[in-house]
């Protein structure tokens, strides 16, 4: 047992220890002064971000409106029940902006961005288009793993924003049929309760997910070694291993800025 | 000849169990063309990636182009890769993007040619392949020859001074192998090209060759020109050549 637990510790260090090191290199490459392949670069962030952002608004708007009209019919139903009815918008900004937001949308981005980063990294990998990429004398950090990190960050930004917007307006004007609270108050409500560093945290604990999300999966996308039933496995690792480290960034992110 | 292209010295490799080669000695001049030829598994493969600096030796000594990839720094890799190009057994082409972006890739990486310029270079290039109407098409589209003529185009559109073709017969049809050997023979003689090949049968490719390194369980059995390797003394060359 002992055992198991000191073999289990180390392989989770190294495992954190090559996350934090490709993290590293992409973001040197981000910032490298060498020009090579910069329009390569900025092709496939584009591609990324059409991608990662502007395909998942459907899927992204419809689960802000739902969960929105949620959270909005529990807590205008259930607040004035107990005399705080005039707190609904700080229910909202606390449940749908600081937490539910950000992490609901990076979930939707590892489901179909993260997996598709880890199984197109891993094919080619089997394909051997990995090794063509190197003996090209190619970067593949700076080819496949720096792209794709920048454009995940700022579509999972974007996405974010968007989530709270629709989550925020449209999750109201439906549960409008239920309450009877003005459009107009309930917006100068949010406004109030909303404060800059709220705004603030969002945008950073998405461009964190958004860097977790890119940087686990290129890592387990790259880590097929040669055999086609890799991919999936190592796209399970992916999903499970991103889905953790965000809760865990969510939480220290949380109790950092607003555990007083 | 020109000076050494390639020197390998005593070099042992493995790659897994899979291959490996022992005491293999073999200079390559620039502007020589040389086939390394054995049946599978016979460390052919390991050899050529030796040769391109694409697999490091356990020991011995490997010179690419005057570079020690054992010793070289990052920039200095960075300039050998540019300067090798190397054709995989499969055609190991990016399969999200174009053929003719598959083409662009070295030049809009490592130079910072317009893309009018790169345009012009890369269909160039692929019609000398013979592939030019393929340009728009995506890898999975392509015949396994088309894909390895495109996987050539993109080894020879930068200034390539090494070219390393692993399997070359591999995919190929008769057409392909024509036009295949055609394109060496032109860069060979209009622009000096070094070239190392790997093939596993006897082929037409023989004659355009100065040398045959024959190999047999990762070592070298013998080095002589096409005309002679029938000849050498050696039962694996006689299954090799037909003539058991």
């Amino acid at each position: 047992m002992i055992a198991w637990t000191g073999r289990k510790t180390v392989e989770g260090v190294a495992y954190a220890a090559d996350i934090l090191f490709l993290g590293f290199l992409a973001f040197k490459e981000l910032f490298s002064p060498a020009r090579s392949g910069r329009g390569e670069a900025s092709r496939i962030i584009v591609r990324q971000i059409l991608f990662t952002g502007v395909d998942a608004l459907p899927v992204v708007g419809a689960l802000a409106l739902m969960l929105g009209l949620i959270v909005i019919i529990q807590a205008g139903l259930a607040l004035p029940q107990v005399g705080a009815g005039e707190f609904l918008a700080h229910i909202v900004v606390a449940a749908l902006v600081r937490e539910l937001g950000p992490l609901l949308t990076a979930f939707i981005v590892v489901w179909r961005s993260g997996t598709a980063m880890c199984t197109e990294l891993g094919n080619m990998r089997v394909g051997q288009e990995i090794d063509a990429i190197e003996a090209m004398g190619i970067s593949v950090v700076r080819f496949l793993v720096m792209p794709r990190m920048v454009g995940v960050i700022v579509a999972l930004t974007c996405l974010t924003v968007y989530f709270d917007l629709v989550a925020i307006i449209g999750g109201f004007l439906v549960a409008k049929v239920t309450l009877t609270i003005p459009f107009l108050v309930y917006l100068e409500d949010i406004g109030r309760a909303l404060s800059v560093t709220d705004v603030l945290i969002t945008v950073v604990k998405s461009a964190l997910f958004g860097l977790v999300i890119a940087v686990i999966c290129c890592h387990h996308g790259l880590s097929v070694v040669g055999a086609v039933t890799e991919v999936p496995q190592q796209n399970a690792r992916a999903m499970l291993n991103t889905v953790a480290a965000c809760l865990v960034l969510d939480i220290l992110v949380s109790v950092g800025f607003y555990v007083r | 000849m020109g000076t050494a292209a390639i020197e390998l010295d005593r070099v042992m490799a493995n790659e897994g169990v899979l291959a490996h080669v022992e005491e293999f000695s073999l200079t390559v001049h620039g502007g020589e063309a040389v086939a390394l030829v054995g049946a599978n598994r016979s460390g052919k493969g390991l050899a050529l990636k030796l040769c391109a600096g694409l697999a490091a030796p356990a020991s011995g000594s490997v010179r690419v182009l005057g570079v020690d990839p054992a010793a070289a720094s990052d920039e200095e890799m960075l300039h050998l890769r540019r300067r090798v190009g190397f054709v995989f057994a499969k055609p190991a082409l990016i399969s999200s993007l174009s053929v003719y972006d598959n083409v662009a890739v070295p030049l809009r990486y490592h130079t910072e040619l317009p893309e009018s310029a790169i345009r012009e270079r890369v269909m160039a290039c692929l019609a000398e392949c013979g592939v030019e109407v393929l340009h728009d098409h995506l890898p999975a589209g392509l015949t396994m020859g088309s894909a390895r003529l495109v996987a050539l185009a993109r080894a020879l559109v930068p200034d390539t001074e090494l070219l390393c073709v692993d399997e070359a017969l591999f995919g190929l049809d008769a057409g392909e192998l024509v036009r295949f050997r055609g394109l060496l023979e032109k860069y060979r003689r209009d622009k000096g090209l070094t070239i190392v090949v790997s093939v596993n049968a006897p082929t037409s490719l023989f004659t355009l060759m100065d040398r045959l390194v024959l190999m047999r369980d990762g070592r070298l059995v013998a080095a002589c020109p096409p005309a002679e390797a029938s000849r050498v003394d050696d039962p694996m060359v006689q299954d090799f050549f037909g003539n058991n």
